[in-house]
């Protein structure tokens, strides 16, 4: 996994004296700057909200939106450091673009944000609270037909924010 | 020929529109904004009146002038604020300018400060997240999560002129104690620009959609409730959408005026009306936001 701190990027592509991420231009500049970094990048990509203090809309749609709807379908992208206010920013942006992401909280606990139907989001929430499973048991779990458990699964993956290995669904997160 | 523009007694959104008034009204001549009876000023107030100033700057008209209150009280306080030191460069100020006063006033968060480019909207949150952070904490009584959206709801607001005025504008931030409503504490952010306002800013992407409704309500109906913008970018227009999701969370108020229209979010507490139409025109855009502190608090 490949970890950008959003606040380095910041401070490398902008200048080091603002602390906070607002202003298209601004998450423009650090967009490019993570773009820079992903050519060498590993396939799963760790952005470190740890450090940023604030977040407004346009920089979220700038950094995220942007970059999900960029560079999402061939990479994994999980959001670390995220917390309510962030979220706040970037929930709607997301939804706009109907996209979801991974966030990761410090104790490790994993939330889905974005635009994602219900069944998928329960889906979600199984592979979240135990671990890899297969369409059978998140079926079972959610007393759902089999079919459609497996479209919940398929809608994560195709979302890139759930991996399938073997017959197993795993939920992103940190190693 | 001198014509008169009245500074309202009581300047702030409530009178906004007669001072707009006076400001449209027809008559050629040099312009003379009168404060001398002015015994307060919000801060919307003061940035309309600057917006005022640099709109007849901008148009090459000649250099108005301006009598400042002559409450001694009064006038401190605007320089205070930031209002005079900006005021010098639009209008030929008469009255007794007080002193520079000193900086630091407990109760203006952020003087009044002009905004033209992105850099600007970085020093104005970076320079009161901390004291607004402590304000409405500690002061308004409201949950930390206020003030990371309170940021944010700067930062799009100011971002607005930056993006769309096609000019400069001012903001300001202040709290203090509003007695008349509420009776608590609110802080209070004022932005204004005079700048081609929402009509003309949507005007070539929208104005055919909406036929012959198309006016500054309309284009106002556009941005804050469909949250259209003039870019053809899927994501953008969503800067005044959490701007109502903010002030919605924190029971706030959010108004903007653009041209001939206010459209108004109104929490409980008001009674604004949600959208007023055929006002005076005034040139550019005003908003208008206030988070009030939470009930308990004050």
């Amino acid at each position: 996994m490949t970890r950008i701190d959003l606040k380095d990027v910041l401070s490398r592509t902008v200048n080091t004296v603002y602390g906070d991420l607002v202003t298209r231009r601004t998450g423009e500049a650090v967009r490019f700057g993570i773009e820079a970094m992903l050519q060498d990048a590993d396939e799963t990509t760790v952005i470190d909200f740890g450090t940023v203090r604030l977040m407004d809309m346009s920089c979220a749609d700038e950094i995220i939106g942007k970059l999900l709807l960029r560079q999402g379908t061939g990479r994994y992208f999980l959001l670390v450091g995220v917390h309510a206010a962030h979220e706040d920013a970037l929930q709607p942006v997301l939804e706009r673009h109907r996209l979801a992401v991974v966030a990761q909280d410090r104790t490790g606990a994993l939330k889905l944000l974005g635009s994602l139907p219900e069944e998928a989001r329960r889906a979600f929430g199984v592979l979240a609270d135990s671990g890899p499973a297969l369409p059978d048991e998140v079926a079972a779990r959610l007393a759902l037909p089999a079919d459609q458990a497996r479209h919940a699964l398929e809608t994560l993956c195709e979302h890139r924010v759930v991996r399938e290995t073997g017959g197993h669904y795993q939920a992103l997160q940190c190693a | 020929m001198t014509r008169v523009v009245e500074v309202p007694a009581q300047f702030d959104d409530r009178t906004f529109d007669h001072f707009a008034r006076s400001y449209s009204a027809d008559g050629g001549g040099r312009v003379l904004f009168d404060a001398h009876a002015t015994q307060w000023a919000s801060p919307f107030g003061l940035v309309g009146l600057l917006t005022a100033g640099q709109a007849i700057a901008e148009a090459g008209d000649e250099r108005p002038l301006l009598t400042l209150p002559q409450d001694r009280d009064v006038a401190h306080y605007w320089g205070r604020t930031g209002f005079l030191h900006h005021a010098e460069q639009y209008f030929e100020i008469h009255g007794k300018s007080p002193r520079a006063a000193a900086r630091g006033d407990s109760d203006v968060l952020l003087e009044i400060t002009p905004v033209r480019e992105a850099d600007d909207v970085h020093g104005v949150v970076g320079h009161i997240q901390d004291r607004a952070a402590t304000i409405l904490t500690h002061e308004l009584g409201l949950e930390a999560t206020a003030t990371m959206g309170f940021g944010m709801a700067l930062s799009e607001a100011c971002q607005n002129i930056v993006e769309h005025a096609g000019t400069g504008g001012w903001v300001a931030v202040q709290t203090y104690t509003w007695r008349r409503k509420l009776r608590r504490r609110v802080v209070i952010i004022a932005v204004s620009d005079a700048g081609v306002g929402f009509r003309r800013s949507l005007e070539a992407t929208q104005a055919k959609r909406f036929g012959d409704r198309w006016s500054d309500a309309a284009a106002l109906e556009a941005a804050l409730i469909q949250g259209v913008s003039r870019f053809r970018d899927p994501g953008r227009g969503q800067g005044l959408a959490g701007i109502r999701r903010y002030l919605n969370r924190w029971a706030g108020k959010l108004a903007v005026r653009s041209g001939t229209a206010r459209m108004a979010m109104v929490p409980s507490w008001d009674d604004d009306v949600p959208l007023a139409d055929q006002l005076p025109f005034f040139p550019g855009t005003q908003v208008l936001m206030i988070v009030p502190a939470h009930a308990e608090a004050t």
